[in-house]
């Protein structure tokens, strides 16, 4: 008895000591950033000095116009980027998935954008979106065209920050969409192309469909990523003009550091936390709908 | 952690050596220090011209006293974020630190600064030779004094928490050649000033009038409250309303706006440092901002117009009124060697090396130095400097807990108004109708 009782117990105790790292190294920090939430926290007190002031952060948050531009900001930020780098990643990986000489150098240099530490690459597109002396202006007046404001416009701002992150994390897509082509079931493709598929065909109904649980983790990590982004717009135009590029993480920051307001820091953080937990969550439903329906159509199959 | 042994730069060698013979044929000021010999002192400097100048004269402070000073150099937003975190604890690391002028209400109110009464009060640490007089007035009054006036200003109420170390005022920088070469008169007032610097861009194509700050958030804000001042505006009025919505402040924005329009292409996104280039590569006839900028104008190797630059006043408005910022110095709440720390501040902001700094290259904290005639002969521009000061606005721009939010939030209307074409009086409403809401949070309203 007491030994059936033992033996249903080793899985868990060996499980343990992962699970007590777990919950110091992941859910006491964000119990702390629950709970300094609710404090009206300046950075010169001790936690236990904040007065707690329930859900006012929040609220407060809701009725400040700032905070939901920062989101709209955020929201629109993510989607353009992330829209672009998965048509601009896969393609690129489609198109090179052959056996081309130099494959191996090419990718490395696909990626190197991804390397370079995000302040370098603020800097370095800062200096080439430069009124006079950056690249892109040169070059349009050496050809005599207008120069444009890329970073002293709102809407050139945002376009400018969109294509600096697209040109850093196009190649993380581009590198997981060839792995997931390059070890896609050859027998379904051969199979495709005996039929008389053409090559628009074979990505369609073949690659694509195949690649795709590959694609949505890639998305997802993406999106994510998307939301955090900080250093590169930090540098670049430290969210201005106005707020036209202030992405949410900026104005985290910022209220924490300018605005000395650790409480309504958090409170945005949580905010960020939900927001990204629903995506999640609503992929991984989709994920699940589309396992259930495929194996639904195979039971169907199999029956007839 | 960062030892500084630095060689002592060679002319300040020169002016030390007058010194030490002083200092030590004065059998005095050998006791004073006696009983500190052989401490360490902990100090947190920011990163800055003045303080490098600061690190050189440091070995001649431990020669003459025997105390060790071992100096944590931060980036200063690095500097106030560690600051932050320092100050709340027991026993803190740092000595005497630095602050940026901001930082004096958030640290004064939450306690973390020791009142330099005491130390002054102290006939065995405070020198009788001292000369508090000395020191430039809108300084003290801006960055050591708080508690007066509105809480951060002078007055019957206030006292001294820190003295001005690495101090800045603002005064104007023009092209002495592209002057000369069209006849321009150098503006006096603010009318003169706009006009040239819209006039500059037709005289010379290609060249901005003004280089101006003027980046969304901080920059913006920086710029336009350099001109609030002198046209006569006021963030707040006496009774914490806001008044930056008043006639006085719109003129401020138009003249912000009207110089950014004449300026050199894509100067709406300017922080200091690119303005300050601007003018440094000839792109801008002129500069409109703090004088620890001066001396990089004159090195050769990063400027263009070495040799070709005057200075003048702060243009005046309604009145006279430059800048005040930059940092201060004070003692740790929770520092563990305050006597010492004191003997530390009281001898870098003395007469003889405050002189010793500034031939190093650092910003003068005393009347003194800008009149002294070693010091002017080696900085061409230390009478101006020494005249901008006697009109040092200490009140330039409100140092209060909330002003951080409220500093943004005015800095990024700004860049809308300079960018969006938002109009200026509506942009300006709006920030104080928000301004109105964070004061009234802060319980700034609870007497009214």
């Amino acid at each position: 008895m007491s030994i059936a009782r033992t033996n249903r117990m080793t899985p868990y105790l060996f499980l343990a000591p992962a699970g007590l790292v777990l919950l110091f190294a992941l859910f006491y920090p964000i119990c702390y950033m629950i709970y300094a939430s609710f404090l009206d926290w300046n950075p010169s007190q001790r936690i236990g000095e904040a007065d707690f002031v329930g859900l006012r952060n929040y609220t407060k948050l809701f009725s400040d116009p700032s905070f939901r531009e920062s989101m709209w900001v955020t929201l629109k930020f993510a989607g353009v980027v992330v829209t672009l780098e998965m048509f601009l990643g896969v393609g690129l990986a489609l198109l090179l998935d052959r056996n081309i000489r130099g494959m191996s150098l090419l990718r490395t240099l696909f990626i190197l954008p991804m390397m370079i530490a995000p302040i370098v690459v603020g800097l370095m597109w800062r200096y080439m979106y430069h009124p006079t002396v950056g690249i892109f202006n040169k070059t349009l007046k050496s050809w005599g065209f207008d120069t444009i404001p890329w970073l002293s416009d709102g809407n050139w701002a945002f376009a400018s920050v969109v294509i600096a992150d697209v040109w850093q994390w196009t190649p993380f897509i581009f590198i997981l969409s060839l792995a997931a082509l390059q070890s896609l079931p050859t027998s379904a493709v051969e199979a495709s192309k005996i039929d008389g598929a053409s090559g628009w065909q074979q990505i369609i109904y073949i690659k694509l469909p195949l690649m795709l649980p590959v694609l949505i983790v890639t998305f997802l990590l993406r999106l994510i990523d998307s939301f955090k982004v900080l250093e590169v717009i930090l540098v670049m135009t430290n969210g201005g003009p106005g707020l036209s590029t202030e992405i949410l993480s900026l104005r985290i920051n910022r209220t924490a550091s300018e605005f000395r307001e650790l409480g309504e820091a958090a409170a945005m953080s949580n905010l960020l936390l939900i927001v990204l937990l629903l995506l999640t969550f609503a992929m991984f439903i989709y994920n699940k709908a589309q396992d259930a329906r495929a194996a639904r159509l195979r039971a169907v199959e199999e029956e007839a | 952690m960062k030892l500084n042994r630095n060689k002592v730069w060679s002319a300040a060698i020169a002016v030390t050596l007058t010194y030490t013979g002083a200092a030590y044929s004065d059998g005095h000021t050998a006791d004073v220090y006696a009983p500190y010999e052989g401490t360490t002192l902990v100090v947190n400097f920011p990163a800055h011209p003045h303080y490098n100048a600061v690190l050189d004269v440091l070995p001649e402070f431990t020669e003459q006293t025997g105390i060790e000073v071992e100096v944590d150099q931060l980036q200063y937003l690095k500097m106030r974020e560690r600051q932050t975190l320092e100050l709340t604890k027991d026993e803190g690391d740092y000595d005497l630190i630095s602050y940026v002028v901001f930082s004096k209400a958030d640290y004064v109110y939450a306690d973390q600064l020791e009142n330099l009464a005491k130390y002054f009060m102290n006939p065995a640490l405070a020198d009788p030779n001292y000369d508090a007089e000395d020191l430039i007035d809108g300084y003290v009054q801006n960055i050591g004094v708080a508690g007066g006036a509105q809480g951060y200003l002078p007055g019957p109420t206030g006292s001294l928490f820190g003295i001005p170390f690495g101090s800045e005022t603002s005064v104007l920088g023009y092209r002495k050649d592209i002057f000369e070469k069209h006849g321009l008169e150098v503006p006096q007032t603010y009318d003169e000033l706009l006009e040239i610097a819209c006039k500059i861009p037709e005289l010379e194509p290609g060249m901005g009038g003004l280089a101006s700050r003027a980046a969304s958030g901080h920059q913006a804000s920086h710029a336009f409250l350099l001109h609030l001042a002198p046209l006569g505006g006021r963030v707040f009025d006496e009774q914490w309303n806001p008044t930056i919505n008043n006639a006085a402040a719109v003129e401020a924005a138009t003249a912000l706006k009207t110089i950014i329009d004449c300026g050199v292409e894509g100067s709406e996104t300017f922080g200091p440092a690119e303005a300050a280039a601007s003018f440094a590569q000839g792109q801008s006839a002129m500069f409109l901002d703090s004088i620890a900028f001066a001396a990089g104008f004159e090195d050769e190797s990063r400027s263009t117009v070495a040799g070709n630059v005057g200075w003048a006043l702060h243009p005046e408005g309604v009145r006279r009124g430059s800048q005040t910022g930059g940092f201060g110095i004070a003692i740790p709440s929770n520092a563990q060697n305050k006597e010492a720390a004191f003997l530390l501040m009281q001898w870098l902001t003395s007469k003889e090396a405050d002189l010793m700094i500034a031939m190093a290259g650092g910003n003068p904290s005393r009347f003194s130095t800008y009149e002294n005639p070693e010091y002017q002969a080696a900085y061409a521009y230390a009478e101006t400097f020494g005249e901008a000061l006697k009109y040092a606005d200490p009140n330039w721009r409100p140092i209060i807990p909330p002003w951080g939010k409220i500093n943004a939030d005015l800095g990024t209307t700004l860049s809308q108004v300079l960018t969006e074409d938002l109009d200026i009086q509506e942009a300006l409403d709006g920030v104080a109708e928000r301004t109105r809401a964070t004061m009234e949070e802060a319980g700034y309203y609870t007497w009214q």
